[in-house]
Order: C-alpha cells, then sequence, then structure tokens
C-alpha cells in the first residue's frame, strides 16, 4: 500500500506568493552597498554554548568520544544491512541512515556548520586505519602524503559523486534496502582509507566525499563559523601553527590558514586550529546566515558547477515524487526498450533534468553579460553569481527532508532497541495510518516551518543576486535595478517551481 | 531520427504535467502486510517488460529451507490491461558466480488472473525465480530473486577487509622502499663528501 504526506496547503501557498512579491519590490527599489563589515557574535560569551564550545577546542577528548559514538553507530548500521532484516523501516541502516540522519544532516548544517564531518565514521576510521592515532600527530610516513595531482584538485570528483549516490538513492533505490547501505558504507571506508593512504590531509573530504561538501558549500550558508578571535593576532603571527601543525596537533589537514579564511567550504571542523594554536585566537563565532554566500566566499567554475548540482538534484529528487515521472519514465522505457528497474531510462530522465535548471542559469548569466555595463566574462559571471544556487537548494532540501524526518521517524526507538529487525513484520497499514497521522510536530507547524524556509531562501538568493551584482559593477553609482532582472526571474521560477513540488502529495519512503 | 525521437519524448514526458500523486519506482522489493490479514509478510516486485507490466509476490516473504512456499505471477499489458492468458514457465537457478544447471520449477497456466508456483528449497541461499512466455512472436524473461533462510553476508566484509589490507600495506611497501632509497641516496652523498 503506498500512502502519501500532504502538500503544502494553498493558504500557506500564498502566504509565500505575497511575501516573495514584497521582497522583490524591496530589492528593485533599494540600492546595495559595494560592501559592508558582517557584525558577529563569539560563542564563548554565550552563556552555556561558550562553556560547550570551549570544552570542545580546549581538549581532544570530547570529540574522540563523539568520534567513538559515531563509529560504533555507523558499524552497527553495517552489521544491521547485512545481516539484518530487508525490511527497510524495521532495519536500523536504512531508517538510521536516510530518515534520520541524510534528513536530519542538512537541517544541522544550519546551526552547526560542518560538524558531521569532524565526526564522520568513515574519515575516522580511515584515520585510525592509516595514521595509527586517537587524535595526536602521525608519523609522517604513515602514509604516502602525495601531494592530490593538479587536475584533480577541485570539487568534480565530489559532483560525480553526489550524482551517483542520487542516482543510487533514487534510481536503483538504496534507501530502501539495507544491504545495499550497508555496501555502500563499506565502499564509502575504502576510497576514504586509500584517499588518506595515498594523499596529504584530507584531500577524500576536500575533493571527493558528497557528503562532506555538500556539508561544505551549505555551510556558507550556517549562522556559526569558526575564525580568529582577533584578525589582528592572525595578520602578525609568523609561524601559522594552524596551518603547518605542532608536534602534537595534526596540522589543517584541508590546507586553510586561519588568518586569510574568508568561508568555510572546506573546514572540516576538526579542531586541530583551535587546539594548536599558540594564542589561544581560534572560536567559534555566530554570525548572520549567508554571509559567505552574500559576501565573503570566492567564485570559481568548479565549485559553481556543484552549487549549481545540488540546485538540480534537489529539483529532481522533487519531481521522482510525482506519478508523471512513473507514467513518462514508463512511456519512454518501452521506446527505447528498456525494462526492469527502467535503469537506462531513469538514468536519461535524471541528466535532463539535472542540466534543465543549469541550461537556464545559463541563459539568464547571459543576459544578465550583456545588460550590465561591464565587460565580464561568461565563466566569470558564471561562477560569480552561483552563489544564489545555494539558498535556493538548501531551503528546499530542508523543507522536503522536514516531511520524512517528522513523519516517517516514527518508530525509530523500536528500530534502535531491535537494530537488526529480528523477528520483525513490515509496517502492517493500520500502522502505516498512525505514522501518517502522528507526526513528531503539528501539521501546521511543519506546513509554517515549510513556507518560512521558502520565503528565507528566496530573500537570501536575493541579497546573493543584489550584492554579487554590484560587485561586479564599477561602482555603486552605476547600479540599475534592471540589472538584476534576469536573476530575479530565475530565482522566482526555481523557487515557485519548487513551491509546487511541496503542494503536491509526496511518497511516504518507508 | 532516434535521437530527435528520444528528445521529443523526453521533452513531451517532461511538459506532460497534468495529473499529480506520488510514485514509486518500478522494480524494488518491497514487503507488505495487510492490517487486518493473517497471511504471512509477502515479498513484492513490479516491474516493466516490453508490452507488460508483471507483478511477482513470494509467499512468505522470508522463506525457511523444507517450507513450502509459492510464486504468484500477475502479467498484464500495459496498453488495456488485459492479462496475459498463456502458459508461464517457472525455472530456478543459484544466484551465485557458479552456479549450477537451470531446474524447471513447473509450467503454469493462468488461474483468475494469476499464475501460481509452489515450490520448496531444501539448503539455504539465494536463488533466481525465471518466469518465462512469449507473448505476440517475442519471448519474455523475468528474473525475480528470492532469499531461502537466513543471510550470510561475509562477503562485502571479506572483500573490504582485503582492500583494506591490501591498500595499507602497498602504502606501507612503498614508503619503506621510498625510506630506503633516501637512505641509500644520503649514504652515497655523505660518501662523496
Amino acid at each position: 500500500m503506498t500512502m502519501t504526506h500532504p502538500g503544502l496547503p494553498d493558504l500557506w501557498l500564498w502566504f509565500v506568493v505575497a511575501l516573495m512579491l514584497l521582497a522583490v519590490i524591496w530589492v528593485l527599489v533599494r540600492i546595495p552597498a559595494k560592501s559592508s563589515e558582517q557584525g558577529f557574535i563569539l560563542i564563548e560569551r554565550i552563556p552555556v554554548l561558550g562553556q560547550l564550545a570551549r570544552l570542545f577546542s580546549a581538549s581532544p577528548w570530547p570529540l574522540v568520544i563523539f568520534k567513538f559514538i559515531s563509529v560504533a553507530l555507523f558499524l552497527i548500521v553495517i552489521a544491521a544491512g547485512l545481516w539484518g532484516t530487508p525490511i527497510p523501516e524495521r532495519n536500523l541502516a536504512t531508517t538510521l541512515t536516510w530518515t534520520v540522519w541524510w534528513a536530519g544532516l542538512i537541517i544541522t548544517v544550519f546551526f552547526l556548520g560542518s560538524a558531521w564531518c569532524a565526526v564522520c565514521p568513515w574519515d575516522t576510521i580511515a584515520s585510525w586505519l592509516v595514521k595509527h592515532r586517537l587524535w595526536r600527530r602521525a608519523d609522517e610516513a604513515s602514509g604516502l602524503g602525495l601531494k592530490v595531482p593538479k587536475a584533480w584538485r577541485n570539487v568534480w570528483p565530489a559532483l560525480v559523486m553526489f550524482i551517483g549516490l542520487t542516482w543510487l538513492e533514487l534510481g536503483v533505490g538504496v534507501t530502501t534496502n539495507p544491504y545495499a547501505t550497508a555496501v555502500l558504507s563499506l565502499v564509502m571506508i575504502v576510497m576514504a582509507t586509500a584517499y588518506m593512504a595515498v594523499f596529504e590531509g584530507k584531500a577524500f573530504c576536500k575533493h571527493v566525499c558528497p557528503v562532506g561538501r555538500t556539508v561544505g558549500f551549505y555551510g556558507q550558508l550556517s549562522m556559526v563559523e569558526l575564525r580568529p578571535r582577533h584578525q589582528q593576532t592572525c595578520t602578525d603571527c609568523k609561524t601559522l601553527e594552524c596551518y603547518h601543525g605542532t608536534d602534537e596537533v595534526e596540522p589543517c589537514p584541508t590546507h586553510l590558514v586561519m588568518g586569510s579564511l574568508t568561508q568555510s567550504t572546506y573546514c572540516t571542523s576538526c579542531s586541530a586550529c583551535t587546539m594548536s594554536c599558540p594564542h589561544d585566537n581560534v572560536g567559534w563565532r555566530l554570525r548572520s546566515p549567508a554571509a559567505e554566500a552574500i559576501q565573503h566566499a570566492r567564485p570559481h567554475w568548479d565549485e559553481a558547477w556543484f552549487m549549481l548540482g545540488l540546485l538540480g538534484l534537489t529539483t529532481f529528487h522533487g519531481i521522482t515524487m510525482l506519478e508523471f515521472w512513473e507514467q513518462g519514465l514508463s512511456s519512454f522505457g518501452r521506446f527505447i526498450g528498456d525494462s526492469g528497474q527502467l535503469i537506462w531510462s531513469f538514468s536519461a530522465g535524471m541528466l535532463v533534468v539535472f542540466f534543465v535548471p543549469i541550461l537556464v542559469y545559463s541563459l539568464f548569466i547571459k543576459l544578465t553579460q550583456i545588460l550590465i555595463p561591464v565587460e565580464i566574462g561568461f565563466k566569470q559571471l558564471f561562477a560569480k553569481l552561483a552563489f544564489i544556487a545555494l539558498p535556493l537548494a538548501f531551503v528546499y532540501h530542508i523543507a522536503h527532508n522536514l516531511n520524512h524526518l517528522i513523519r516517517e521517524s516514527r518508530g525509530f526507538t523500536e528500530v534502535l532497541l531491535n537494530p537488526l529487525g529480528r523477528g520483525s513484520l513490515p509496517l502492517s497499514s493500520h500502522e502505516l495510518h498512525m505514522r501518517h497521522m502522528n507526526p513528531l510536530i503539528s501539521e501546521q507547524l511543519l506546513y509554517g516551518l515549510q513556507a518560512g524556509l521558502m520565503i528565507f531562501g528566496f530573500w537570501l538568493a536575493l541579497q546573493i543576486l543584489q550584492r554579487r551584482t554590484m560587485e561586479a559593477l564599477a561602482n555603486e553609482a552605476s547600479w540599475r535595478a534592471h540589472y538584476i532582472l534576469p536573476g530575479i526571474t530565475f530565482i522566482t521560477g526555481i523557487t515557485a517551481y519548487n513551491l509546487w513540488l511541496l503542494v503536491q502529495p509526496m511518497i511516504m519512503r518507508m | 531520427m532516434r535521437i530527435i525521437k528520444i528528445s521529443l519524448v523526453i521533452v513531451l514526458f517532461l511538459l506532460g504535467v497534468v495529473s499529480v500523486q506520488a510514485h514509486h519506482v518500478l522494480g524494488r522489493p518491497s514487503y507488505s502486510l495487510g492490517a487486518d490479514s493473517n497471511t504471512p509478510p509477502s515479498l513484492q516486485v513490479e516491474t516493466q517488460i516490453g508490452d507488460f507490466y508483471v507483478t511477482y509476490m513470494a509467499f512468505p516473504a522470508f522463506p525457511k529451507p523444507n517450507e513450502q512456499g509459492r510464486v504468484n505471477l500477475y502479467a498484464s499489458r500495459i496498453d488495456n490491461g488485459l492479462p496475459f492468458d498463456g502458459k508461464v514457465t517457472f525455472k530456478v537457478n543459484d544466484d551465485s558466480w557458479f552456479a549450477g544447471e537451470e531446474e524447471i520449477l513447473g509450467v503454469q497456466n493462468i488461474d483468475d488472473s494469476v499464475f501460481r508456483q509452489g515450490f520448496i528449497f531444501q539448503k539455504e541461499g539465494d536463488y533466481i525465480i525465471t518466469a518465462e512466455f512469449e507473448s505476440g512472436g517475442e519471448p519474455y524473461i523475468i528474473d525475480f530473486p528470492l532469499r531461502i533462510g537466513e543471510p550470510a553476508s561475509v562477503g562485502p566484509i571479506g572483500i573490504t577487509v582485503a582492500l583494506l589490507i591490501i591498500v595499507l600495506v602497498s602504502v606501507n611497501v612503498l614508503q619503506r622502499k621510498k625510506r630506503f632509497s633516501l637512505k641509500a641516496k644520503r649514504a652515497r652523498e655523505e660518501d662523496q663528501l
């Protein structure tokens, strides 16, 4: 029996549309500043949170304990996937990985940045296997320590991996297959270990890991960041322990220098810099969300593709939840002689849907290039404005995941108590109905959150568009509102489409 | 021409957004249990092949050795929904790299729109049930997985451990070689001095 989640009610939809209209008017009327100082609050000054942040910065052991917990859970997931029940809703491998972790991870990025990467189990296992250390600096001979070849020093491998993960998730159905989930986990361990054994630092996290890069890019929209407490201390620093490490502490695994850090994309929150800094000058701070995406992050061609890839794949995720997708897949499968799981038809459809937003984006870039009165290359503008894709993808991703999380994580305690699902039966239609009727939070609150997220993402995307377009101009006096009209059309189109997706009923995955 | 046709279908398929409901992707196994039913859980796979939608159900979902089980197969035409009414041959084979000979389980006629095939397996393991029929002069062969007994998945763990050992040992050997040649180079340099 197939159950569906109800979509966003019309009342909420029109509420969002009205706010979107107001936001568009506001950005058309307002002249943006070319640059501005972003305020921040040191988390250490906030009661409780500050003590917690200090605890993690001062000693490696709290993080090590969390790593042990994360690895233990990961190993249980593998065991459950390999030896547990194949019923996905009764197996910890599928429920923890896809319903709780994958759905919840994106939400945590907003509040905790790349904290996940600090306790990531496949990276931890790889570190322990290669370096033979819990946290201390490893012997230089523990791995080959080769430099990553120049051609690989980008996020193209991560983008390919992310496309592959989405293909496995939606095309092959890994999310409902505990065994395949366990095999995927083992593949991640092997890849992370091989990369760590061969290359220096955390090359796998920086260039290959689809989860790490997704967290990294979405991290630009986070409300926290790891930065110097006093910029001048870093400016005066000649020893750069954050970069080189100390006798005890590892150097930054992704080669970041704290004093010149302007974006957290490649920060893995490993705490090496907080522990190695002799001036105790590195700490967590609260900031305005999206400060990086709006102003500080530097544009790069490969990173722009990754951000647009996130947008294309979240959009694709939504499309596969609609009936016309299945009907079209079936017709196309018959047309090309595909059968069984219709993998070829699915792959062709996925490629098309992935590239459509990117083609539309390219068109908007071309129009903007024509409109603005400065000479700027297509590639340069493409990379510069790609940051608008981030909030659009991020908010839809969270809004969609909230639905899975609050409706399908019911019964997770039972799965925790019986992770292998021994002796359990599939969900009966009565249980399915009860899950459907009793979400973790009230439906109206869920709709409110989804609507709020959509307007938040729309608003951030407009701000990024305005600021980044202004950056491309010679000065503030040359600003004209019509320069951003193609961008506004793109942002509105994507948001309207994502809203339409949210309005549709969505299938319960488990 | 074929590319144009494929592109046209893709475009039409993307534009044809009219009715909206949730989906399931064909061909993935799912397990079900009715709310008011006392039947054991069943494994169900829906798939599409040529002109037919085929639904396969196995009872019970988790059969054990020497336990009576049954496969139900429904095949209906995609264009008009009419059931296929010929004969279906059910075969079985080991799902392993060195599988033995395929065995015929039976040949079944339609009975109330269903092709039913009983089975009893004596040994635990992963099997492939193959359903074969012919329609419009074309052969249709559909494979479905069936697990008998408890899974014994040491395979992926074994492969993972083996790969990890190969990687770590190779790196270790290379690293030793590197250090050794570095030492030898230094020694040569010292001799020259």
